[in-house]
């Protein structure tokens, strides 16, 4: 057998075990001198307890004096109880109102951050971005763009024409004149042809993105 | 001493800084050792590179004087601006046309450019410019024709002889006041003719959110042309015009190498516009027929106003070169047709002329039709 408990050797040694529960304890302690000694012990502090009965109140009620022992348990229990519920409100909702001013203020900052950011982008970068966002946005929802917009596109204007390629671009510009005029080959060139002013020369700046 | 070198840095801080900037900026000028003309001088002028977002975006303006060091005299001449760093798969050109240059005389052409690369790119000039292609008055040819240069300044020589033609019999059969009419008739054309912002996608539609569908060719028929156009279709949706296919036939009785077909689209409104041209390289013999195929998108981007709504389509022959190199071109009469006379581009040396009207006046006009 293993060691008997505190609780068993503590009513070994009142006396208070069952008849079954005595012997095999009792069997324990004869051998072992460890319990042997806590029986011991308990022995001893019965002996003071009986010592200190006539110190005690004559008329003590001891069921009372166990219901005010519960029932200041139960008090303790309750503060306990109470002072955890006060804790975690605090704990709760001042980081939720934290949380939420956070995310305002990030969102606010974002929004700040975009507006500059989408601001100093140049056209052809953001248009880059834009297509790269349509296409994530195309994907999602099924739709199917047969041409990506990386591919290489040339644009022809009464202005200027460029042949753009992953964002980047290369454009030919012309001084401002009369009738421009704007030619497109399905080869793979744009092409505006415009009458120098100071030169009377005319001049046609042709942007390709194939192979000739 | 310390204080003396301080000065002396700060004295130079400027003329380093300026290199340093200007060296990523200028292009590398490359001629040919046999080119029939050199570089008399290079202004870059207010040249410039900047950073913008995450990009540097560098501002070319390049002015060169080029002086014709052959003995014939220059007909056009097209530059090849290369930027491979920014567009690998893209090029430029700038091409003069309508020029009378004799030799030892200098004259200039201007490139203006804007690139747009990344901020990592390197230290290397990023716009090469070299020739492509000479053109003189006796037809003749030098240059690499990387870009089917010749090709082109023969079409445009050939147009400039036709209308300088056409003038000088108006000149000659009804004096001033018919030349001046037909000028006036040329203004009135390019003031209303059309004009639409492009952009062209290589391989399929550019975006999808209207139905396409499957549009006949209708055809300009000319009298002269070599080629005739026996059937085809392209796919047309909303403001986009797409995959032109082309049933050609050589109605003529030499061989052809290359052929253009003009491509005139018309709005819901019926108003008609030059969109384009469906060029096609291919080896036609007298009598034989051929498919044409481009698979290029054309798009008319929206510029505030109502979105075009392309509903139809006409082509017509807009040049043709045989196999020796000759080529065929539409007559000044075959330009007369009501249609292709709204639509048409007048041709480089026609803007050139009117130019000339325009500041010079009738006497002007007929003194440059007079010098050769």
């Amino acid at each position: 057998m293993s060691h008997p408990n505190e609780i068993q050797l503590a009513l070994f040694a009142g006396g208070d075990l069952g008849l079954w529960d005595r012997w095999q304890v009792g069997r324990h302690v004869s051998r072992c001198s460890g319990c042997q000694s806590e029986v011991a012990a308990f022995g001893a502090a019965s002996e003071q307890v009986r010592e200190a009965v006539p110190d005690l109140p004559k008329d003590l009620n001891w069921n009372r004096l166990a219901e005010e022992m519960t029932g200041n348990i139960r008090v303790g229990l309750a503060a306990g109880e109470a002072i955890s519920r006060f804790d975690r409100p605090m704990a709760g909702v001042r980081p939720a109102r934290l949380g939420w001013n956070a995310v305002l203020v990030i969102a606010c900052a974002t929004v700040v951050f975009v507006a500059a950011f989408w601001t100093s982008l140049p056209h052809e970068q953001a248009q880059h971005l834009n297509a790269a966002l349509q296409k994530i946005f195309s994907g999602q929802t099924g739709r199917h763009a047969a041409v990506s917009q990386d591919d290489v596109m040339l644009e022809a204007s009464s202005s200027s024409i460029q042949v753009k390629e992953n964002g980047r671009t290369m454009m030919l510009t012309h001084p401002r004149s009369d009738g421009v005029t704007v030619s497109i080959s399905m080869r793979g060139s744009a092409g505006v042809r415009y009458v120098d002013a100071d030169t009377g020369q005319v001049t046609t700046n042709k942007v390709y993105y194939a192979e000739q | 001493m310390r204080s003396s070198r301080a000065r002396v840095a700060h004295a130079f801080l400027p003329v380093f800084l300026v290199s340093a900037l200007t060296a990523g900026v200028l292009p590398k000028i490359d001629l040919p050792k046999d080119s029939p003309v050199t570089v008399v001088s290079a202004d870059f002028g207010d040249s410039n590179e900047m950073a913008r977002g995450g990009a540097m975006l560098l501002d070319l303006h390049a002015a060169l004087s080029l002086r014709n060091s052959s003995a014939r005299r220059i007909r056009g001449i097209t530059l090849l601006v290369m930027a491979q760093e920014v567009t690998p798969g893209g090029k430029g050109s700038v091409t003069v046309t309508s020029l009378d240059v004799g030799p030892q005389e200098t004259f200039p052409v201007r490139v203006d450019l804007r690139l747009l690369r990344p901020l990592q790119a390197s230290g290397a000039a990023p716009v090469q410019i070299g020739l492509d292609g000479i053109l003189f008055d006796d037809l003749s040819f030098f240059g690499p024709d990387k870009l089917s240069s010749r090709r082109t300044l023969t079409l445009s020589e050939f147009e400039a002889r036709r209308d300088r033609k056409y003038l000088k019999t108006l000149l000659a059969e009804g004096g001033s006041t018919k030349l001046q009419q037909a000028i006036v008739e040329s203004l009135a054309h390019q003031a209303d003719r059309p004009a639409y912002d492009v952009q062209v996608v290589r391989g399929g539609r550019a975006t999808n959110f209207e139905l396409e569908k499957q549009v006949q060719f209708a055809f300009l028929k000319l009298p002269d042309s070599p080629i005739e156009l026996t059937d085809g279709m392209a796919r047309i949706s909303g403001n986009e015009a797409r995959a032109p296919r082309l049933e050609v036939k050589n109605r003529s009785e030499r061989p052809i190498r290359y052929l253009e077909v003009g491509w005139i689209l018309q709005d819901r409104n019926g108003r008609e516009f030059l969109a384009g041209s469906v060029p096609a390289e291919l080896q036609l013999g007298p009598g034989q027929k051929s498919q044409i195929l481009e698979n290029s998108t054309l798009k008319f981007p929206q510029r505030g106003g109502q979105p075009l709504a392309i509903e139809g389509m006409t082509g017509f022959v807009s040049s043709v070169e045989y196999a020796d190199g000759s080529v065929w071109i539409p007559s000044s009469a075959d330009l007369a047709t009501p249609q292709l006379q709204r639509v048409a581009s007048p041709s480089d040396e026609e803007q050139r002329l009117v130019q000339i009207y325009r500041k010079r006046g009738i006497q002007g006009l007929i003194a440059e039709l007079n010098k050769f």
